[in-house]
């Protein structure tokens, strides 16, 4: 129905304080991940048996873990695996998936049943199990982890690519296209894409929350940076025998852990009331 | 109805066995023989050649595959390689004792969960509500590994009112003692889920509560009591039901991690040691028999929202 | 006039929301009253509050809402308190669209009986009883197994039907029913209208009906108030405020009303401007811009006042007694005669399978049927029907949009294959229904206009912007469009952007797709306007598919009427709007709800069921809702095409003398 013209634009409001506070929390994270091995007070790898277990000091912002070596260093030195992971695999998972998904949007038939199948068969494993299928035979390390990680988000995105095109295409604006005899490359290019990245950028985002999570769970099981690399979800997991004399050696990692998993959180969300308020509440794992 | 269940039964078989040429297909042809992974760095020719012929792994893939295979079917799962034991019986007996932790899990977060997100939709910018809102970031956004180490930390060892790990059957410590040892690994398995499925079921019943046909139920004079617990509930709780199912997952996720940090000797756990040691009847089985759990709890859940569903339930006009 | 106090008494009545731009003024200064036993019409387009009344007068708006009233009162006591106890009880509602309105969950005859079990305290029992007597009182057939259904498996009509039987439950002196039949079919809304009729009649319930079709205002109401942007502007008897109407805004309403009674009368009158700023209230008459008597005196506010035996709220109103409204502009340019046949679709048939439910049973729709027709050069050929005939899936295989499952289709003399060649798709195009979806969001006016030139090689870079600019004044907009993005136009120019880019490649034909139903009436007469000018200068032909029969039989020259994927009857339109009919053709025209009509009520012809009845194999599509139905003829064999006159035909078993006996559904003005 028509009416006084001028509605509410929804791709020109203010961003959103939280928006803007979380991306510069996380560009400060990534600042001191990138900056980590120059700005470390101690070198991370250092031994030092003399000064072990010591709980914080001014020396020591973090205290010093079973080998004596400065936790802050290693924290910051580690940062650059957490960012990796959750970065790095998020984008190998769009960069396979979203193809995939608007293959299988636009090719409807046989070529959209394989990959749904795919996708299906897939995402009857439970995440964690799937990585755990992939490193369990290989050696482990980052980057296979960011790979393994990477794959199996795979069939989310692809999910959602198609479910996103799918929608778009039922439009009239691309059945206009289509009345103009455009063919699919243009149509994907000029009419979907410009209007399927919101969900996908907010996808997306909180996607590397996930990616994180994941990476450093891994990394808790022995199965991704090995030692000494001093990743986030392998310190916490080397504390445990030191639990009770000297939690500092987990909790310092766990919480900055925590405070990128936050912000992360924080700028996906705030990205998601940017650009497509009625996705709220609607988040998975 | 019948039609349905066939084809979904139909599905679950395929994907199973979809599941063991995968699980089959990474681990023998991924590089790195076998038997040099068991054997290790310094192990002679001679004696990675008497394990391959021991194992059959000189057979042709498809061979070693249908050995395996046909075994599974018969409930053979081979003989774990660390424990000179048959594999099936321990597996078994892991997928026991993880199942308690996952069962009260699951009963917790779709309890606990559910009715947190109603009372936060039903109280709609209340102080609670703002408050849960708050938590639900804040607890999605921990890892579980951590959530355990912070919990054991409190209370174990700090204020030591639970045991930090391990697991008593009732036959030894009773049942308190038994339960003891479930109580943090629970906990920490529920923790980010309920907050995951508080939220999803708070815009899930806003939705409903906001919808036109509660409108016209508040027209007919009805209290609001009554609205929001017959009109608004159950369409509310349908989706709920996809929610819990997507939740199983990640709670057998969270099941690995959390058995490993409290030694609790379960399937997740038994899955960790295998792969440490490269036991390899002991890893392939124990994958198979979470991914059939996992089917089989997203079958029920398929399940059980068509029968809730009356428009899939049942179908067709009436006039 | 009437001692008795009103049974609604609503004086003063302002509300406003809170939003993001600034407080709307929803309603301002409403007064409204409803005698015991009357029924009164509350009018208004979109935008025009009418809707909010209805919320208001339950006690339902949000928290965001500020009421005000000098009075709110129902039978004597404050609505403002007594609300939440009267719901249900003694003021019934039925809201707009009743898939809506039912919950999904919960089974018809649970639904029906709350109220019963709220209010009259009856057992569940008991309740349910009497709500399938309800149901049976409503015309719903085989009422008990209904109950037992959920409202997915009823049709529109059947669903309305229940939501009226809830609203009358524990039989409450007021009925409030906000756009009742807007959400169905014609003949399922006649079927509404007869029951609502008849329920006025039996019980003696006031009603207040918010509608914006004036026609069902006319047919039900005994009074009519008329809304504009949120206040009152003239209110009165029906039947004198429609013959007469006084103030300019219901002048302008009813001379844009395009009418299936008035035939083809040359040009509607648009009401020009749009509505206004709702959150900036203007403090005199708030119709000033738009309207063509503004003068002096109109800037001071316009009071409510009684002039005869109505209220107007205009100053000017005495003075304007018998002016007329403006009479439309002329048409633009002489039209060309009708060229050679252009297009010629043989045969055109489409099913398509539903998808696969939990029973192995694969239903197969037969959307089209073997449709044949021809069109000619500048000629308008209406396609009329109601939801589910396959108008909408027709125009689409016109265009090759979607593939036939057989049939030809010939253009220009040549072929047109199931992929097309550029040439066909530069001189075929497509006007779409809702202005909101038709233009992608993330282009402006420019991108979206200067495409079609550049893919069809007819205009690069200056040249194309010069063509742009024809083409924006070719629908009455100025350049200044050119940069802006869909979201800041309106419906009506949204529409005309669609239209300016179907045109861009200059067509021969052009399908219209519901062109104008998603408009407002006063934005749609300037858009069939447009078309209109368009058509006559251009010399484009067009298929113009519509539901609403008044606005085809407005434009178009040729009419064919489609029941269930087949065309039933087809020819000149003053022949197909007149006796002979299909029985189809007499009761779509006979549900039409026509201002001015009260007195054909008798002449009525009704079907049975609705549109969801399926059809028995082999024999006549239209066999089992036609009240003309002959027996196993009709039902078994398919009926044959008769000539009732040059260029009309008609399937039907019925011998064309005995269907020109039939009385004239319409008496069509010259």
């Amino acid at each position: 129905m028509s009416g006084a013209a001028g509605a509410a634009t929804p791709a020109r409001r203010r961003l959103p304080r939280t928006l803007v506070i979380g991306l510069v929390v996380v560009g400060v994270i990534a600042l001191l991940a990138a900056l980590g091995p120059w700005i470390a007070p101690h070198d991370p790898d250092a031994f030092a048996m003399r000064m072990r277990l010591r709980p914080p000091s001014l020396a020591h912002p973090f205290g010093t873990d079973e080998f004596g070596r400065d936790v802050l260093s290693r924290v910051l030195a580690g940062a650059h695996y957490s960012l990796l992971m959750g970065f790095g695999a998020t984008a190998i998972s769009l960069a396979i998936g979203v193809p995939l998904g608007l293959l299988a949007a636009l090719h409807r038939g046989w070529v959209e049943e394989v990959v749904m199948r795919g996708v299906d068969l897939m995402i009857s494993l439970p995440p964690v199990l799937l990585g755990l299928l992939i490193l369990a035979v290989t050696e482990p390390g980052l980057f296979k982890t960011i790979l393994a990680v990477g794959l199996v988000y795979v069939p989310i995105m692809t999910r959602l690519a198609r479910a996103v095109a799918l929608e778009l295409l039922a439009e009239d604006f691309v059945e206009a296209a289509r009345a103009r005899g455009e063919g699919a490359w243009h149509i994907l290019a000029r009419e979907i894409m410009p209007n399927a990245w919101p969900p996908l950028i907010v996808e997306t985002a909180l996607r590397i929350t996930f990616a994180i999570l994941l990476g450093s769970a891994l990394s808790f099981l022995g199965l991704g940076p090995q030692p000494p690399a001093s990743e986030w979800g392998l310190m916490i997991a080397e504390s445990r025998p030191f639990i009770a004399e000297a939690p500092w050696i987990g909790l310092a990692p766990g919480l900055c852990l925590c405070l990128l998993l936050i912000t992360v959180n924080v700028v996906g969300e705030g990205l998601r009331d940017l650009l497509d308020p009625r996705l709220r509440g609607r988040g998975h794992g | 109805m019948a039609g349905f269940l066939l084809r979904r039964l139909g599905s679950l078989a395929f994907v199973l066995w979809a599941m063991t040429v995968l699980v089959f297909a990474i681990v023998h042809l991924l590089p790195g023989s076998v038997a040099h992974m068991i054997l290790g760095e310094y192990a002679t020719n001679e004696a990675i050649a008497v394990l391959e012929a021991k194992l059959g792994l000189n057979d042709p893939l498809p061979v070693q595959y249908w050995r395996w295979f046909s075994g599974l079917l018969g409930g053979d799962f081979g003989q774990s390689l660390t424990m000179e034991r048959p594999a099936g019986p321990v597996i078994l007996e892991a997928l026991g004792r993880s199942a308690v932790l996952a069962g009260v899990s699951i009963v917790l977060v779709a309890v606990i969960g559910v009715s947190l997100g109603i009372h936060s939709a039903v109280h709609k910018g209340s102080a609670t509500d703002r408050a849960l809102t708050l938590g639900q970031y804040f607890f999605i956004a921990v890892p579980e590994f951590f959530w355990c180490i912070l919990v054991i930390l409190f209370f174990a060892v700090w204020l030591g009112w639970l045991p930090a790990t391990g697991y008593t059957p009732i036959a030894d410590g009773g049942v308190t003692g038994w339960a003891k040892h479930l109580v943090l690994p629970v906990s920490t398995l529920v923790l980010g889920l309920i907050a995951h499925v508080s939220r999803l079921t708070r815009s899930s019943m806003l939705e409903a509560i906001e919808s036109r046909y509660v409108l016209a139920a508040r027209a007919k004079g009805l209290p609001e009591r009554l609205v929001l617990r017959r009109h608004a509930l159950p369409n509310a709780l349908l989706p709920t039901i996809t929610v819990l199912a997507v939740d199983i997952g990640i709670l057998i996720g969270g099941i690995v991690v959390v058995e490993s940090v409290f030694a609790y000797p379960g399937l997740g756990r038994m899955l960790v040691y295998a792969i440490d040691n490269q036991d390899l009847p002991l890893m392939m089985g124990g994958m198979i028999v979470i991914t059939a759990v996992y089917a089989l709890a997203n079958l029920a859940a398929d399940i059980l929202y068509a029968v809730l569903n009356p428009r899939i339930r049942v179908g067709g006009t009436a006039a | 006039m009437a001692e008795a106090p009103p049974l609604l008494d609503v004086r003063g009545l302002s509300l406003g929301y809170a939003t993001a731009r600034g407080t709307v003024r929803a309603l301002d200064g409403v007064t409204l009253a409803i005698p015991r036993g009357a029924a009164m019409g509350l009018v208004g387009e979109s935008g025009s509050g009418k809707s909010s009344v209805v919320l208001a007068l339950l006690g339902l708006l949000g928290k965001e809402a500020a009421l005000a009233a000098d009075r709110l009162d129902f039978a004597g006591e404050d609505l403002r308190v007594a609300a939440p106890r009267l719901r249900g009880l003694r003021i019934g509602t039925v809201f707009q669209d009743p898939a809506a309105a039912l919950n999904p969950a919960l089974r018809i005859g649970l639904q029906v009986a709350e109220p019963l079990v709220q209010h009259r305290g009856l057992s569940p029992r008991a309740a349910h009883g009497r709500a399938v007597e309800l149901l049976a009182e409503m015309g719903i057939p085989r009422a008990a197994a209904v109950a037992q259904a959920y409202p997915h498996q009823l049709s529109g009509g059947m669903k309305q039907r229940a939501v009226i039987a809830t609203a009358l439950a524990c039989e409450p002196e007021l009925l409030l029913l906000d756009e009742p039949t807007t959400a169905l079919d014609v003949t399922v809304e006649a079927q509404i209208l007869d029951l609502l009729e008849r329920l006025r009649a039996e019980r003696g319930v006031s009603m207040l009906l918010v509608s914006h079709n004036l026609g069902i205002v006319d047919r039900l109401c005994d009074g009519l108030t008329v809304l504009y942007a949120g206040r009152v502007v003239e209110s009165g008897a029906t039947e004198a405020l429609l013959a007469t109407p006084r103030h300019p805004y219901t002048r302008g309403l009813l001379a844009a009303l395009p009418r299936a009674d008035r035939g083809r009368i040359g040009r509607l009158a648009p009401i020009p401007g749009s509505l206004p700023d709702l959150t900036l209230p203007d403090p005199g008459c708030n119709f000033r811009p738009r309207c063509p008597f503004a003068a002096a005196g109109c800037e001071a506010p316009q009071a409510l006042h009684p002039v005869d035996a109505r209220h107007l709220a205009c100053h000017r109103a005495e003075m304007l007694h018998d002016a007329a409204w403006p009479a439309p502009d002329a048409a633009v340019a002489d039209r060309a005669p009708l060229g050679g046949t252009l297009l010629e679709v043989a045969d055109l048939a489409r099913s398509f399978r539903l998808g696969r439910g939990l029973f192995r049973r694969q239903a197969e729709v037969r959307a089209v049927d073997g449709v044949s027709f021809s069109l000619r050069r500048g000629e308008v050929l209406g396609l009329v029907g109601e939801s589910g005939c396959g108008k909408s899936t027709l125009g689409r295989l016109v265009l090759r949009l979607i593939a036939a499952d057989r049939g030809s289709i010939r253009f220009d003399g040549a072929s047109v294959p199931a992929m097309p060649p550029d040439g066909f798709r530069r001189r075929a195009q497509i006007v779409f229904q809702n202005p909101d979806t038709s233009l992608n969001p993330r282009q402006t006016v420019d991108v979206a206009l200067r495409r079609p030139l550049e893919r069809f090689g007819l205009a690069h870079g200056a040249a194309a912007t010069r063509e742009v600019e024809r083409l924006l004044d070719l629908v009455r907009l100025t350049p200044a469009y050119r940069p802006r993005y869909p979201h800041q136009m309106s419906g009506g120019e949204k529409q005309r952007i669609g239209i300016a880019r179907a045109l861009a490649s200059r067509p021969d034909f052009l399908v219209c797709d519901e062109a104008v139903s998603a408009l407002d009436v006063s934005v749609q007469a300037a858009v069939l306007n447009l078309l209109e000018d368009l058509r006559d200068t251009l010399g484009v032909a067009y298929l113009f598919i519509s539901h609403d029969i008044g606005v085809v039989s407005h434009i178009a020259d040729r009419i064919a009427v489609m029941y269930r994927g087949a065309i039933v009857e087809e020819g000149p339109a003053a022949a197909v709007l007149a006796p002979p009919y299909h029985p189809y053709t007499g009761a779509l025209l006979s549900a039409v709800p026509v201002v001015g009509a009260r007195g054909r009520a008798a002449a009525r012809t009704r079907l049975k069921g609705d549109v969801s009845s399926a059809p028995t194999e082999g024999g006549c599509r239209f066999a089992h809702r036609c009240p003309a139905e002959r027996g196993t003829v009709c039902r078994t064999q398919a009926p044959p095409v008769q000539q009732a006159g040059p260029g009309h035909a008609i399937a039907c078993h019925i011998p064309v003398a005995e269907l020109a006996r039939a009385p004239a559904a319409l008496a069509v003005a010259e």
